[in-house]
This record gives C-alpha cells, structure tokens and sequence, in this order.
C-alpha cells in the first residue's frame, strides 16, 4: 500500500477492505466517504466508516494532520440525540461533546470518534424508557440490563479499528475514566497518555459543584431529574474535585 | 399443621418460554413443576381438533435461526415435519414475522399440528394443567403461588412465562417487596402486545382450493393473515382456513360478540378466496387477547430479581429477546435457565 498523504486516499485505499474484525462481534469497519465541516468551533474534516455488523454509520470528526501521528489527542463520543442535539439536561453529553470538539480545534491535531451508540447501546426509544423509569424513582439494574444497557466491549473494538483505518499510531486520550485506556490497548490500540476532560462550570452543571451524590448514588440537577453520566466517563467540573 | 413441600421452581405458562425453561432446569436436575391455565401446552404454540382434523390456530408455522431451536425440534420424531412450509405466499400485506420470509430462513410445519412440540418438551416434566394463578405473595422465605381453587403451592424460584401484559397483575404484591420489581413492574405497563381475533373453519373440500398456503391481505383493515392449514396435512379430509384479524380491528372488536367479529372475519375472507369460504361445515373463535408482542417492544433478555432469603422471580416469554415470536420466546426460556443455573 502506498502511503496515504491524505484522509481522501483512505476511501481508496478501503474500497476492498476485508479482514478478521475486531473484538468478539468481529467488528469491522471501512472508511467510505471524507469531506470537509467547518463548525462554529473550528474547521474539521468528516470521515465516514461502514460498519459490517450493524447499519450503524460512525464517523470520526478529524482536525490536523493525523495521518501517521502520534500521541494524536482523542476523544471517544456515544451518541446521545436528547443531550448534543436538544440539550437534554439530564447526562453531560453536549457538555463533553463541545468541549472535547474546542480542545481539539485548539491543538495542532485531534480527532473525535463519534460512535452512533445512542443510550450506551440501548437505542434511542429504550432509553426514553429508561427515562421514564427514573421519572417514577426507578433506576435498578434489571430493569435496565432488560432495556440493553451493555457494557462498552463493541464501542473499543470499533473506536480501536476506526484509529487503525485513520493510520493513527497513537492516541492521548480525552478521558476521566482510566478503564478506557486498557481497553483500547486490549484492542491494540497504543495509548501514549491521558488528557483530563475537564468540563468547565456553567449554570447547567452547577450542581456538580453544590452538591454531593445523593443517598441513591445519583446526581439530581436542579430540575429534579436524575443525571447520567451517559458517556461513560466520570463528569469532572473544574472546580469539583476535592 | 402440615407443612406443603416448597419447591425449587414453578414456571407459570407452559407455553414455548415456559417449557423451554423448565425442560432446561430439570435437565440439570431441580425439581420444577409447570403451571398452565389451558387444558393443554404450548399456549399460542396452539392446535385445536375440529372434526378429528388438526387445525394450528395461534402460531401458523415454525421458523428460526437459533441452532439449539433447531436442534429442539429436530429432536422430534422423523416423519412429522414439512420442511419449507409455507411454499407458496401470496398477498403484499405484512407477515407478523418479516424476518420468517428472509431468503435464508428455514420454516417448517408439522403435519400432526404445531402442539407436537411443545408436547414433546413437556414429555417428562411435573405439568399441571388447567390451573390459574390470582397472585403471588412473598412470606416465609418462600414465594406463594396462589391458585384459583384456593389452594396455594410455594417455590423458592417462581418463574413467570406469558406474555409481559399477564405478568403485570401477578407482581402487584411482590413489588412492595423489592424496587427491583416495582420496577419491572412498571416496565412491562411500557411494553404493550397485539391481539388477533381469530377463527379456524372447516369446509367440504372445495373444488378450487385456494393456490397459496398463507395469504397476507395488502388492503384489508380487517385480516391479518388467512392460512391454508389443511394444506399442512396429509390427505386432509376437509378444507381448513385459519383467519387472523390485524391488530387495531381486533382491538376494536376484543369485547364485542364472538359471533359478530367470526362473521366478519369469514366474509372478509370469501372476498379473497370466494364465496365458499363464508360458509363452513363448523367453526371456532379463538380470542387472542396477546397474540403477539408490538414489535419494538421487545427487552434485550429475561429478568431475575433476587427476592430476600436466596428466592427469586424470572421472567421469560417473546418479550424478552429481541424480534419476538416463537424462537424470542424459546431463546428467553434457555437463557433464562441458564441464569437460574448459574451459568449465565
């Protein structure tokens, strides 16, 4: 294979893609389509993968030169349609996602992998259920391992094989959550170190700040709801750690 | 004062979750005793006998990608299984299992009707038929099962295999033992089925016998399905059909007359096959009140909760796995078992 100068001669490059797949499920996953996406915060390019598993269409949102790079400054993202598109208050998702998306625009590299897992898996209307559970007080983990609620195992090995398609040879990744780290490199993934995700104070996250967590172990926000940490990642307020 | 005997299992509902549950678990050697309210097994796995010539009135044909379904069905005798039924499909409407008509799906039929698999599950298991369950309660370290005669029975597992809608009722008391209840509980009024009224008829033979097995109506409000069951037989004696109403005209109808909708329902067929089929030799309503679950509706796997004193409640049927119908059911039942087991 010839070396690849742009994210454009990827698509080529996997117009015949095939091989073992990645993880239990034997995810894989090619790269099929890249165009530019200037955002309101920072010019990006948009790369798009094919998914042999599921109809699900991940993309990655790439800024820089991460061809052959390393320690390229990463951050793994769940969908979460309720939180970065409406707003939703109850999870931290937009919160994360835009500051991850400012960070990266900042640097001379980066790359978001938006994984099109909506609700950890779950789907967007069992998750509404989930909801609806939590509104009557009711968040157990039957209930939730019965709407689908899985552990990440697919999200690493598709996260892992998106890198290997980007060429990247390692990442620091954007994360609270150090778990995440063993398991990329359980996938092969070489994480050459960690960058807090630090989410910086607002009237919505608030709470964070003035309250601890409470007698059930979950966050209640100031509209009474309770509050998840849909990204799989411990939310981390500046300020908030003792 | 007699102690009664407590159980390791009940499994209420023998239908295909319940007794692939139970065949699992006493496989492994516990003891378990099935309950069912009918007179027979199966549940909507269903045959009924008109004129000494079977009639499959719920679940019309067997389809399934999961080996250990297979390798459950081929356990049967030989001789009795139609491969490939049905061959022939007409009609553009929606069958109540898309994913049965997938060009690598195996369907099957058995001549002697469907019961003769869930018979064969039940062979050697603790059955008790015609038996109905009003409630459960939870008190001395033993889940009660109470039976409408007045008797109750008591397990430390109680295993609750019927569509999610029936289970709702029977955890009204135990969910004031447990959150983890109270929450499925409130899950299932989440989660909602489909009825299907339904009439079996049997005719003289008719002399232009419809040209497809089961037939799926694009434009009826009214019809579902309409299946050729004696075409599942071997030299059948009487022309059998097997009319299934779509869901919201069902609903509509559920507490209307039997003889009202059974009218329609053989009208609205002889606008298909012809006049002959709005006149039957003899005839059954069946009222399926939760025929099958509204699909994407389906949880991703059966539930356990753990009740105080090591007793447990599970939760088995086409809810729990995903897709729904015979092989959502029979998949539930195992995985179900296998957690009780300890092995899931």
């Amino acid at each position: 294979m010839i070396r690849a100068a742009t994210l454009d001669d990827l698509v080529e490059r996997d117009r015949d893609h095939e091989c073992e797949g990645m993880g239990p499920a034997k995810v894989c996953v090619r790269i099929v389509g890249v165009a530019d996406l200037p955002t309101r915060f920072g010019d990006f390019r948009i790369v798009a993968f094919w998914n042999n598993r599921d109809a699900k269409e991940h993309v990655a949102i790439v800024h820089g030169d991460i061809l052959y790079a390393s320690a390229v400054p990463t951050r793994m993202h769940s969908e979460c349609l309720t939180g970065d598109v409406i707003g939703s208050l109850r999870c931290d998702c937009r919160d994360q996602l835009i500051l991850a998306l400012k960070k990266i625009a900042n640097q001379e590299r980066g790359l978001l992998l938006y994984l099109r897992q909506e609700g950890r898996g779950i789907g967007l209307v069992n998750k509404i259920r989930a909801y609806s559970l939590q509104d009557q007080g009711l968040d157990t983990v039957e209930a939730n391992l019965a709407l689908g609620f899985r552990d990440d195992e697919r999200d690493y090995a598709i996260a892992a094989h998106m890198l290997q398609s980007l060429t990247v040879q390692s990442v620091a990744l954007m994360t609270n959550n150090p778990r995440k780290i063993g398991e990329l490199e359980r996938h092969g993934i070489e994480v050459s170190g960690r960058i807090p995700h630090v989410i910086p104070p607002n009237d919505h996250n608030r709470f964070y700040l003035e309250t601890k967590a409470n007698r059930s172990g979950h966050w209640i926000d100031f509209s009474g709801k309770p509050h998840l940490t849909e990204q799989s990642d411990e939310v981390v307020v500046d300020g908030s750690r003792s | 004062m007699q102690t009664l005997a407590t159980h390791d299992t009940i499994v209420i509902g023998a239908g295909i979750a319940g007794l692939a549950c139970a065949h699992s678990l006493a496989g492994a050697g516990a003891d378990v005793v099935l309950l069912d309210r009918a007179r027979g097994v199966g549940g909507r796995c269903a045959t009924w006998r008109l004129r000494d010539q079977p009639i499959d009135h719920g679940v019309a044909f067997l389809h399934c990608a999961s080996a250990e379904m297979w390798a459950s069905i081929y356990a049967m005798p030989e001789g009795e299984r139609i491969d490939g039924w049905p061959k022939s499909v007409s009609g553009r409407g929606s069958p109540c299992q898309p994913r049965a008509f997938f060009p690598d799906a195996h369907r099957m039929a058995l001549q002697v009707g469907l019961t003769a698999w869930p018979k064969h599950l039940a062979a050697g298991l603790s059955v008790r038929l015609q038996t109905t369950v009003t409630r459960l309660s939870f008190a001395g370290g033993a889940v009660h099962v109470h039976l409408r005669d007045g008797g109750d029975l008591r397990a430390t597992t109680v295993v609750l295999a019927m569509a999610g809608p029936q289970m709702d009722p029977l955890l009204t008391d135990l969910a004031e033992v447990t959150d983890e209840l109270r929450a499925t509980q409130r899950l299932l009024r989440l989660l909602t089925s489909l009825p299907s009224l339904t009439v079996m008829a049997i005719y003289d033979r008719p002399k232009t016998p419809p040209s497809w097995d089961v037939f799926y109506p694009e434009d009826s409000t009214v019809l579902q399905t309409v299946v050729q069951d004696s075409a599942k037989r071997r030299e059948p004696r009487f022309g059998a059909l097997v009319m299934q109403g779509r869901p919201r005209w069902s609903r509509q109808n559920l507490d209307a007359p039997a003889e009202q909708w059974t009218r329609a329902l053989l009208e609205e067929t002889a606008r298909y096959a012809g006049a002959w089929a709005k006149r039957p030799l003899e005839f059954k309503a069946q009222r399926w009140q939760h025929a099958r679950v509204d699909a994407g509706n389906e949880l991703s796997g059966p539930i356990l909760v753990s009740l105080p004193r090591d007793c447990r409640i599970g939760m088995a049927g086409e809810l729990f796995s995903p897709g729904g119908g015979v092989e959502a059911a029979f998949v539930s039942g195992r995985r179900l078992a296998e957690r009780l087991l300890g092995k899931g």
